[in-house]
C-alpha cells in the first residue's frame, strides 16, 4: 500500500486528506448540532458560482470563491435569524441562486466553454502544492479557535437563548462559524467537489456522534473517522481507478450504515 | 434592590400588538410567578426582559450587581429546553459543567470547587448517579432535572425560569418550589417562573404577575394585572423574614 505515496501527486493528496480531516469533521458536528447540515450544500452550490464568476472575469477562481462565500455565509446566517423556524426556505432558494448563477456565467459571452467539471467533482490527485498550504493554514486556524472557543461554541450549540443570557455574543459566533465554514467549503471545492464537500464535513460527524459519549470523544472521534475514512477512499480509488471523493463518501456512508446496523443488534440482543 | 425593573414594555408580532405597557419589578429575596392564559404572551415578556428579543418599545433594567455588591448573575430555563437538541451527544456531568463557564470563565480551567457545584446541583435533582449517562438516553423528566442541574450550577442571583416543572411529577413539583423559595428567602435570590400552577405554587411564592387581556382594545393584546393585596402583604412578610 505504501508504494503507492511514492508518487508525488499521492503525497499531496495524503497531505491534503490530513488538512482537511482536522477541519472538516469538526465544523460538521457544529453543523449537524445546529441543524445545519444543508448549509454545506448550499455553500457549496453558491461556490460554484463564485467559481464561474472569477474565471468570467478574469480573476483567480479560489479568490473570488472566497469573496462570494463569505457574503453568503453571511446572507444565510441573516436570513436564519430572520426566518427561525423556515430556515430550509432560504438554503434552498440560496442553493438555487447559486447553481443558476454558476451556469449562466458558465455559458453566457465571454464565459462561454468554462468548464465546471473539475468544480463539480473535483480531483484530490491533481491538488496542488498551493491548495495544500491553504488547506493546512486553514486546519491550524480551525484548530486553534476550537481549542480556545469550545465552550462557547458548546452553549451556543446547545441553545442559542441560554448562551445569549450567560452573555455570549450569539450572532457574532454564528456569522463567525458560517464564514469559517464557507471559507473552509471554498478551499475544499477543487478538491472535494461541490457535489461531494458536504459528505466530508457531515459524514464523519454523524458517524462520530452515534459512537461517541461525551462532546470531546464525538469530536475526536469525527476527526479520526474523517481521516481513515478519506486515506480509505483514496486508496481503494487508486487500485480501482475510480473516482476519489465518490469513493471517499461511499466509504462513509459503508461505515455509517455499518454503525447504525452494530447499535440495532446490540439494542436487539441487548 | 430591584433586580429588574420594566416600564411601559409593548411587543409588536407580525404588526399585531401583544403586550402593551407592561410595568413590573423583581427585587432580591423575592419568588414571583407569572401566569396568564396559553397566548398570553408569558414567554414573549421574559425574552422581552432578558433582551432575547426586542420590545416595540419599553425601558428594561437588569441591575449590574447583586445584593453582595459583586456582578448580578442570571439563568435562564426556556421552555420545554429538555426537548431541544434531544441527541446531543454529552453526557449529563459535562452538561451541568458547561453552567459553571460563565461564573468560572469561558477560558479557565474547571476547579475541584466548581465539580463541588456540580455535584451539589445534580444531587439536588436526584440526577448524580446519573452523570456519566448521555442527555439523549434520558427520559423528558430527566432531562428537564438536568437543565435545572445546570441552572444551580451556575448560582446564580436571578433565576427567570420558563414553565420549569414540565414532566416533573407532583413530589419532584413541590421540592422544586420548595427549593425556589429557600433560594429566595434564605439566601435572597430573585426568582421569576413562569407557571399554570399559580394555586400550587401560591404557598411558595411571595406574588403573581397575571397578564390579563387588555378591556376595549385588540383581542391578543395583554397587559399585567394587579397583585393581590393578600399576596402583596405575604410578599413583605417574606422579605422581612430574609432580611433583605
Amino acid at each position: 500500500m505504501f508504494s503507492l505515496f511514492q508518487y508525488e501527486f499521492m503525497q499531496r493528496a495524503f497531505l491534503a486528506i490530513v488538512a482537511m480531516s482536522l477541519f472538516a469533521p469538526l465544523l460538521g458536528v457544529f453543523l449537524v448540532l445546529r441543524r445545519q447540515s444543508l448549509m454545506s450544500d448550499t455553500l457549496s452550490h453558491v461556490s460554484l458560482a463564485g467559481v464561474a464568476f472569477g474565471l468570467f472575469i478574469g480573476i483567480s477562481p479560489n479568490l473570488s470563491t472566497i469573496v462570494v462565500v463569505i457574503l453568503a455565509a453571511i446572507l444565510l446566517e441573516y436570513l436564519r435569524t430572520l426566518y427561525r423556524n423556515f430556515l430550509e426556505v432560504a438554503t434552498a432558494i440560496l442553493m438555487s441562486v447559486g447553481l443558476s448563477l454558476a451556469l449562466i456565467f458558465a455559458n453566457t459571452g465571454r464565459g462561454k466553454g468554462i468548464n465546471l467539471d473539475q468544480y463539480l467533482f473535483g480531483s484530490i490527485v491533481t491538488v496542488s502544492q498551493t491548495q495544500v498550504i491553504l488547506l493546512a493554514i486553514l486546519a491550524a486556524i480551525v484548530l486553534v479557535v476550537f481549542v480556545l472557543f469550545m465552550r462557547p461554541m458548546y452553549v451556543m450549540t446547545f441553545d442559542e437563548d441560554t448562551a445569549f443570557v450567560d452573555g455570549l455574543p450569539v450572532r457574532l459566533m454564528s456569522t463567525l462559524f458560517n464564514v469559517v465554514t464557507g471559507v473552509a467549503i471554498a478551499l475544499m471545492i477543487p478538491v472535494a467537489g461541490a457535489l461531494l464537500v458536504s459528505a466530508i464535513m457531515v459524514m464523519p460527524a454523524s458517524i462520530a456522534m452515534r459512537v461517541g459519549l461525551t462532546f470531546k470523544r464525538v469530536l475526536m472521534f469525527s476527526v479520526i473517522i474523517g481521516f481513515i475514512g478519506m486515506l480509505t477512499g483514496l486508496v481503494i480509488s487508486y487500485e480501482s481507478g475510480a473516482p476519489a471523493s465518490a469513493t471517499i463518501t461511499l466509504v462513509f456512508i459503508f461505515v455509517f450504515v455499518m454503525t447504525l446496523s452494530i447499535s440495532k443488534l446490540k439494542t436487539t440482543f441487548k | 434592590m430591584d433586580y429588574i425593573k420594566v416600564n411601559n414594555l409593548s411587543f409588536v408580532y407580525d404588526a399585531e400588538p401583544v403586550l402593551e405597557n407592561v410595568a413590573f419589578r423583581i427585587s432580591a429575596g423575592e419568588f414571583v410567578t407569572l401566569t396568564g392564559e396559553n397566548g398570553a404572551a408569558k414567554s414573549t415578556l421574559v425574552k422581552a426582559t432578558l433582551g432575547i428579543i426586542k420590545p416595540k418599545t419599553g425601558e428594561i433594567k437588569i441591575a449590574k450587581q447583586n445584593i453582595k455588591g459583586k456582578k448580578l448573575r442570571v439563568a435562564y430555563l426556556p421552555q420545554q429546553i429538555a426537548s431541544f437538541n434531544a441527541g446531543f451527544p454529552s453526557t449529563v456531568k459535562e452538561f451541568v459543567i458547561s453552567g459553571r463557564f460563565p461564573r468560572s470563565g469561558w477560558f479557565k480551567r474547571i476547579t475541584q470547587h466548581d465539580l463541588e457545584h456540580v455535584e451539589k446541583s445534580l444531587r439536588s435533582v436526584g440526577m448524580w448517579e446519573q452523570r456519566d449517562k448521555r442527555m439523549g438516553a434520558l427520559s423528558g423528566g430527566q432531562k428537564q432535572r438536568v437543565a435545572i442541574a445546570r441552572m444551580f450550577a451556575s448560582d446564580p442571583d436571578l433565576f427567570i425560569l420558563d414553565e420549569p416543572t414540565t414532566g416533573m411529577d407532583d413530589v419532584s413539583r413541590s421540592e422544586f418550589y420548595r427549593l425556589m423559595s429557600h433560594a429566595a428567602h434564605r439566601h435572597g435570590k430573585a426568582v421569576l417562573m413562569i407557571t399554570h400552577d399559580a394555586e400550587d405554587v401560591k404557598a411558595f411564592s411571595d406574588r403573581n404577575i397575571h397578564l390579563a387581556r387588555k378591556q376595549n382594545t385588540h383581542w391578543r393584546c395583554f397587559s399585567v394585572h394587579e397583585n393581590t393585596a393578600e399576596q402583596s402583604s405575604k410578599a413583605l412578610e417574606n422579605k422581612e423574614a430574609s432580611g433583605v
